[in-house]
């Protein structure tokens, strides 16, 4: 098929634009990390960061408890997003290959869970929490946010497993496999993209969930995450662009890694996945 | 429906297609064992959703009959008070408003990503390998700035004192705009936060239809090329049809994701000016929390959740009989 | 009826319960003479943002650790959501053991069973507190809280900028100060004054100048009085200065913190806290040497603006486990010593009429000292404190008069939200 000069050219403009519209802000908040307070605000915007310094990254991991908070949120997002996925697994196998009374209740109730307005609930949550004597504790954190992120879990990875033809799974049977070998040795390893794919989701957001632990946790340099620092850094900072836009920077570098890292397995799974069911 | 699952075969004679409604005889107790292993392996979810979820859920239930503000949260009191709650907000103007705005808030944000997204997803599709990658770089890390920096950036690109928007604004003529306060009044605090969410929302639907297209089957195509079928017939007989689950899936997802912008609407301007641009989950938490009516916030939200329950119905519907064609 | 009932019957068995937390630590407090009673505690204390500066808590923890034994933390709290934050947390099973308390935040928290009883305190220590300053710490007969400090805004002003604009005096009035402020916009290109939208404490100071009140008496409630024409009056002068600022109208004076903001240099005065000078002198330290304080000048020479009069109460959680190691706590915390250096360093008002000669030669100080004279509080009422929740009702006021509302549309519109709040059921 042949295209005219601007059949071929509009496209490549046009992802050219949506590429920019797509990156700038990313783009804007490094850039204001990076530049010297007087270029911030400078009347006329400066667009490249050429007189480079550090001292806003300073101001941000000088805030007290900063690696207390780092870490909790590493601690918190990973077992978070590292139970729901062994829990789902376990949960979106039966939904996808078996067949058992219920199981369309099962589907919708899991539907049904991924809606849970969590923001809303969260004064109920609190007082369980208090109730059960685990505030300041990384332990009810890492449940619900497993909890926030389970049904999306399951049913994704449920459009996963199903994708995987069945005659793989049954010829690894006939070899002599046991069902639970067969898993282990033919579907697990096909369902790779699709489990990375899923864990991106966990991970964003339990990464970034806020309104839960502004009331769990009060105790400062407990079990406090990013988020929390995050926000306080504003109220404290207000219009210091430069440290607040160091702060998000060095809040968004390990999900951005994570994606553009992930990314091309992520995607060629993705198909299979978010849409079945 | 019939309830039968696999055991682990003794032999190659044993293996059945998993689908044949029709199983050869089997040993009592091991089927028995496979009747209950999906439900096994389902329990740690339901276990999971029930207490971290029902229980949270049941709770904020019983407190939305609960007179419950500082004095009773501090002492641990519990004073019934009936459906007192639900009668406060059902009879004032604000929860229906805010209801609307919601609504409104919702649709026009899910139509606009849906929009875009889909239009960005073709393009990716058209577009050549190197392009492509670099859009899909870009949309990537859009999709990844996590939200409560991705507000925090749009604060500053949207601020009034060397703000780039106005200040491009200002360059393009719009000499009014430059010093433009966004967060000064109900649309343009609005307008900002679906920029925002429209801009966090777009890669996750283009990506996902991207990926989708890449599985059409090219005969598909020529079949239709050969009844003859231009660009646009071959679009919406072939590439729509076959999106449309899709399309489906998503727009469910983004209704659910965008009626809960809490984070957005919330760090972007707190609900103002003057709680114009408060939504039903930021309406629940300024009631309740922000308040100190607890009790009242819960009700709040428990009218949220049916709300957002009658929004998704339509959607729910469709999955209900598909899984029943399935089974 | 009966649910009052019900209530009270909680408050009883609350109080009972405390009594019996108190009694088991009698019996450590038992063992004082052995000097080694309360090894091995620690206290939490909630201090605000700004409120006590670190020489003070360092002096405090160390000699509280040699009296007692006990370590004492002090936890920094920003104001902005400290109702909710403080709420949850006296409901929790260990709330902080001290905290501080907005003066006008007070009768809520003493009404909802949330803070102890210091009656014995007050017998003890609290003969000769200020009686007007002790005034928010009671409630229904009761010492809920002990006063700490008090103050209330000055102008502070950049030396250098007004020098600039050739400015050598400070004004003596309302139109003295203004004509000076337009003379910096005039001739230098500084921003004359900082004044964000929503400074509602400097408001309220001018309706108290004016000698009106944000609220009237209905029967038994309270309701909005913003459509007073006295209010009305102290929401033009505030625009008419605020339109001399290039701040933000929606925006309040901690967000961004207006000492910060000052402290750039390019700012010729901002109306605050005298202690607000220390965030700016944190922020750059140059700017030590060029701010100056003047009492905010009011209609004539002789009579100052009216200030709002702003202060913080130290309290006892309820349900804290250490009652007596906190009311240790509060009696060297307030102590003519400590009570003294606080006045002295942050330049406020302490609680004993004798302790002020601490303020002899402070420049900040002794610029709020004509003005507290003619100052005010809010209602003291526990109604009050629901009406300070985000977002309060008189900051959407003051926005909407600086967006070109007139005052009286503008008190309409949120008229609603205000009576909603002082009518909000306890």
């Amino acid at each position: 098929m042949k295209r005219s000069l601007f059949g071929r050219v509009w496209p490549n403009a046009t992802a050219l634009v949506v590429f920019v519209a797509c990156i700038f802000p990313v783009y804007w908040m490094f850039a204001t990390a990076l530049k010297p307070t007087g270029d911030i605000i400078a009347e006329d915007p400066v667009w490249f960061p050429t007189n480079m310094t550090f001292e806003h990254f300073g101001t941000a991991v000088d805030a007290e408890h900063f690696w207390t908070f780092v870490r909790n949120s590493l601690v918190v997002t990973c077992l978070a997003v590292l139970f729901s996925l062994i829990i789902a697994l376990a949960g979106a196998f039966a939904l996808a290959r078996m067949r058992f009374k219920g199981r369309r209740g099962f589907v919708i109730g899991f539907m049904l869970a991924q809606m849970a307005p969590w923001e809303v609930m969260v004064i109920a949550i609190y007082m369980i929490v208090r109730d059960a004597s685990m505030l300041n504790s990384l332990v009810p954190l890492t449940a619900f946010y497993m909890m926030m992120i389970l049904p999306f879990t399951i049913l994704t990875l449920r459009g996963f497993v199903a994708a995987v033809p069945k005659e793989l799974e049954e010829s690894a049977m006939v070899d002599g496999c046991t069902r639970v070998q067969a898993f282990r040795r033919v579907i697990l390893p096909l369902l790779a993209p699709g489990l990375m794919s899923t864990s991106m989701f966990g991970f964003i957001t339990a990464w970034n969930e806020f309104p839960l632990v502004l009331v769990l946790s009060k105790e400062s340099g407990g079990a406090q995450t990013l988020p929390l620092w995050l926000s306080s850094f504003q109220t404290q900072f207000g219009d210091d662009w430069g440290a607040t836009m160091a702060a998000s920077s060095l809040f968004a570098v390990p999900i951005l890694i994570l994606f553009v890292f992930l990314q091309r397995r992520a995607v060629s799974g993705l198909t299979a996945g978010a849409v079945k069911g | 429906m019939t309830v039968q699952t696999e055991r682990p075969p003794s032999s190659p004679a044993d293996v059945r297609k998993s689908d044949s409604p029709s199983a050869g005889p089997r040993p009592r107790a091991a089927s028995r064992a496979g009747a209950l292993a999906p439900y096994l392996l389902l329990l740690p979810a339901v276990a999971a959703t029930v207490l971290l979820l029902g229980w949270p859920l049941l709770k904020d239930l019983l407190l939305s009959f609960q007179n419950l503000n500082m004095a009773q949260l501090i002492q641990h009191v519990t004073e019934w008070n009936g459906v007192d709650n639900y009668k406060e907000v059902l009879t004032g103007e604000d929860f229906w408003r805010v209801t609307l705005r919601s609504i409104l808030f919702t649709a026009v944000n899910v139509a606009l990503t849906m929009l875009l997204g889909a239009l960005t997803g073709l393009l990716l599709a058209r577009l050549g390998r190197r392009m492509r990658l670099t859009l899909m770089i870009g949309l990537v890390l859009a999709w990844a700035m996590p939200v409560v920096a991705a507000t925090t950036v749009y604060q500053w690109l949207f601020a009034q004192r060397f703000g780039v928007v106005n200040w491009v604004l200002d360059k393009l003529g719009w000499h009014s705009m430059a010093d433009y306060s966004w967060t000064g009044s109900q649309m343009s605090t609005f307008f900002v936060v679906t920029v925002l969410i429209v801009w966090m929302s777009v890669p996750f639907v283009a990506i996902n239809l991207y990926a989708a297209t890449t599985t059409i089957p090219g005969e598909l195509y020529e079949a239709a090329a050969l009844d003859g079928a231009g660009a646009w017939r071959s679009f919406t007989t072939v590439t729509l049809p076959f999106l449309r689950p899709f399309l489906y899936a998503t727009t469910f997802l983004e209704i659910i994701w965008i009626f809960k912008a809490f984070v957005q609407v919330f760090t972007f301007n707190g609900g103002g000016p003057d709680r114009l641009t408060e939504i039903l989950p930021v309406y629940a938490y300024i009631e309740g929390v922000g308040n100190q009516h607890y009790g009242m916030g819960a009700a709040i939200a428990v009218l949220t959740i049916l709300i957002m329950l009658g929004l998704t119905a339509y959607y729910l519907r469709i999955v209900l009989k598909q899984e029943e064609d399935e089974s | 009826m009966k649910r009052k009932l019900i209530a009270a019957i909680g408050v009883a068995g609350m109080l009972f319960s405390v009594a019996a937390c108190g009694g088991d630590d009698g019996g450590d407090s038992g063992k004082k003479a052995g000097a080694d009673g309360y090894a091995g505690q620690t206290l939490t204390v909630w201090v605000m943002d700004g409120s006590s500066p670190d020489q003070w808590q360092k002096d405090l923890a160390a000699e509280f650790e040699k009296k007692t034994k006990a370590k004492v933390t002090f936890e920094v709290q920003q104001w902005n959501g400290i109702q909710q934050k403080l709420t949850t947390a006296l409901s929790e099973e260990n709330p902080p053991d001290v905290f501080e308390i907005g003066n006008t935040q007070t009768p809520a928290y003493a009404k909802t069973g949330g803070l102890a009883d210091l009656a014995d305190l007050k017998e003890e220590i609290g003969a000769d507190w200020t009686e007007s300053l002790n005034e928010s710490s009671v409630f229904e007969g009761k010492q809920y809280a002990a006063p700490w400090y008090f103050a209330n805004r000055v102008v502070l002003y950049n030396k250098k900028v007004w020098a600039d604009a050739g400015l050598k005096d400070t004004p003596k009035t309302r139109d003295e100060f203004y004509a000076a402020l337009k003379t910096i916009g005039e001739k230098t290109d500084a921003e004359p004054i900082y004044l964000p939208g929503q400074n509602w404490y400097h408001f309220v100071g001018l309706v108290i100048g004016e000698g009106g009140e944000l609220v009237k008496k209905d029967g038994d409630s309270y309701v909005s009085n913003l459509d007073d024409p006295k209010v009305a009056a102290a929401a033009e002068t505030y625009k008419k200065f605020q339109a001399l600022s290039k701040a933000p109208k929606d925006k309040d004076e901690a967000t961004p913190q207006q000492g910060e903001v000052f402290a750039k240099g390019n700012v010729g005065a901002f109306i605050g806290m005298g202690w607000e000078a220390g965030i700016a002198i944190e922020a750059n330290p140059a700017i030590e040497k060029q701010i100056g304080y003047f009492t905010i000048p009011g209609p004539t020479a002789d009579k100052p603006e009216g200030v709002f009069l702003g202060g913080s109460n130290l309290a006892v959680a309820a349900g804290s486990q250490k009652q007596d190691l906190a009311k240790e706590f509060l009696k060297l915390a307030l102590s003519d010593k400590y009570e003294g250096q606080l006045a002295k360093l942050n330049g406020v008002i302490p609680n004993k009429e004798a302790l002020q000669t601490n303020l002899k030669g402070n420049a900040p100080a002794e610029a709020a000292a004509p003005a507290a004279a003619v100052g005010g509080t809010t209602p003291l009422i526990p109604e009050w404190a629901a009406v300070e929740n985000a977002p309060n009702p008189i900051k959407t006021y003051l926005t909407a008069v600086l967006n070109g509302k007139s005052p009286a549309a503008a008190a309409k519109q949120v008229e609603g939200e205000f009576n909603k709040r002082l009518a909000q059921q306890q």
